[in-house]
């Protein structure tokens, strides 16, 4: 047993300096390759494939980022994307906020917590789109609508993960900030935030997921604007190479905005994941 | 403190937890009712208590209420099945070698990361507002995300069970069903149980704005067709709601009957914790 440990260690530690020493360049580059290859295979047979089509709903790859460089680039990124992106950070921002606090209060207050659960669970379980005609009849079909709904359905993730997590901070921790007599505040902000913060994290990703699907279905159902809009107004006018160049600019936006949660969730959660890998070690 | 008195405690709670969740429910009825007697609510936009219970009981006193219930739970469940499947072998064969989890791996996070709303007019395109388009909806969106998870269980295999089938001579599907079938599960069971309510909300997208037959175009129907509609807008989004509850139970319930044996779900534990 003794062995098998310190063997594991060993090779952990190598693992590491092979990580970080500049001599795995190379390896590196292989890593890299490994990721890359077969991607771009893929677009290259989409390319060549796609090449003679004159399917009315596969045009040429080449004819749709002809498209998209001349329509993007000007108008409709100003037009179509900044809007959407507007709305979409508004009502995401506001939904992690709002879930955050309402999941410390629901922490502090344990009998708001128990009475509203089903509400809260219900909310989280019902599938958001279909609310979207109810929101339309209460705020009709401007921004504020959109940002409402998207603000709406992003909130029940991030609530329902905010709950969770403050539920499953170690007691311990709890009963030696009581011993060292911290203020309930001071508790909340040293204590449970920090301890329920990877799995607030997880609800703030899945709440993103669930705030694209909602920008694109708002505008999809009521608008005259937005990159949903564009699509599906693209798709019921037959115009299928600005449809296609729609899907790829939404498909790379809602790539980037995961990327960038991903990297900031590293960053802000760094503490966790080497407290993590400490213990695992 | 006795040793007898936190459990006291304890069972005192477990029995006064769901008088307070019936307490909070019925609390919030009530407030609907008192706020559409006084008029507070928009006659326009939003529904009293009573027409809304009206329109629920007409929705599933008639045949057309449970039929739309029908089409949904069957653009569901294809979708579902076929995009659980596709994930299944696909995610199997990715994670048994190295070589293709490295090289797949990349263009599955990204097509994981494209909203799958992206593919609908490709699909509405294609088939039109049919049943064919809801489930290659609901197929794509539940593929991706649950690749991912089916590639990482098959390589979560224990090294030491691993080891012991190499030394045992273990090999090809005994080995599948003794060592990978196993570790898999529980990545496997999270995954499908996701899926399950990604899946019921592209459905419902499907018919909202694909035009499939379903609660989704319901909805939409009777928010077009005026004020007299509104109960049955409302009435069709707690049924719709209802659907929801009921595939989250099931499948949580599955997977808590068929990974019994696995310590997620071991009582003692719980107990313990």
């Amino acid at each position: 047993m003794a062995i098998d440990v310190r063997a594991r260690l060993t090779a952990r530690r190598r693992a590491a300096r092979r990580r970080s020493s500049g001599g795995g360049a190379l390896r590196l580059l292989g890593r890299g390759l490994n990721g890359v290859w077969l991607f771009a295979l893929l677009v290259a047979l989409w390319w060549v494939l796609s090449a003679h089509s004159r399917s009315p709903y596969f045009p040429p790859l080449h004819t749709i980022l002809n498209e998209l460089a001349k329509v993007w680039f000007f108008r409709a990124a100003r037009v179509d994307l900044v809007p959407s992106m507007i709305h979409l950070a508004i009502g995401y921002v506001a939904a992690g906020a709002i879930g955050i606090a309402l999941g410390a209060l629901f922490w502090r207050v344990r009998v708001a917590r128990e009475s509203l659960s089903p509400l809260v669970y219900f909310l989280y379980v019902l599938p958001a789109p279909v609310l979207l005609p109810a929101f339309i009849l209460l705020f009709g079909i401007g921004a504020f609508m959109k940002v409402a709904i998207i603000g709406f359905s992003a909130l029940w993730p991030t609530l329902l993960n905010a709950i969770d997590g403050m539920r499953g901070v170690d007691p311990v921790k709890l009963d030696t900030a009581r011993t060292l007599g911290l203020s309930p505040r001071r508790t909340l902000w040293s204590v449970v935030l920090p301890g329920a913060a990877p799995q607030i994290a997880a609800g703030l990703r899945n709440s993103l997921q669930v705030a694209i699907l909602l920008m694109v279905v708002s505008e999809m159902v009521a608008s005259t604007a937005g990159i949903g809009y564009f699509i599906l107004n693209a798709q019921q006018t037959f115009e299928s190479v600005d449809m296609w160049t729609g899907i790829i600019v939404l498909g790379v936006v809602g790539s980037i905005l995961n990327l960038m949660f991903v990297l900031i969730e590293r960053v802000a959660l760094r503490w966790y994941y080497g407290e993590r890998a400490l213990q695992q070690a | 403190m006795s040793v007898g008195a936190p459990l006291a405690a304890a069972r005192a709670q477990r029995l006064l937890r769901p008088t307070i969740k019936v307490a909070g429910l019925v609390a919030a009825l009530v407030l609907w009712l008192v706020l559409g007697a006084v008029g507070a609510l928009p006659p326009d936009a939003f529904p009293t208590l009573p027409a809304t219970a009206r329109a629920i009981g007409t929705e599933l006193g008639g045949v057309d209420g449970w039929r739309s219930i029908g089409e949904t739970l069957e653009g569901w469940a294809l979708g579902f099945v076929l995009g659980a499947g596709c994930a299944i072998v696909v995610g199997v064969l990715i994670g048994l070698s190295r070589f293709a989890f490295r090289s797949s791996i990349p263009v599955i996070e990204f097509m994981k990361t494209i909203p799958v709303i992206a593919i609908l007019p490709i699909a509405v395109l294609i088939f039109g507002g049919t049943l064919k388009m809801e489930y290659t909806l609901v197929a794509f969106g539940v593929f991706w995300p649950l690749t991912i998870q089916v590639v990482y269980g098959v390589r979560s295999i224990d090294p030491v069970a691993r080891d012991t089938a190499s030394v045992l001579g273990v090999r090809g599907l005994r080995r599948f069903g003794l060592i990978v079938l196993p570790s898999a599960a529980p990545f496997v069971a999270t995954g499908l149980r996701i899926a399950a309510a990604v899946a019921l909300i592209l459905a419902v997208i499907a018919e909202l704005i694909g035009g499939a037959a379903g609660l989704g175009r319901d909805i939409l129907v009777a928010e077009d067709s005026g004020q007299s509609a509104l109960p049955i807008v409302y009435a069709l989004i707690v049924i719709t709601g209802a659907v929801g509850i009921l595939i989250t139970l099931v499948m949580t319930q599955a997977e808590r009957r068929v990974l019994r044996w696995h310590e997620r779900f071991r009582p003692v534990e719980r107990g313990i914790a």
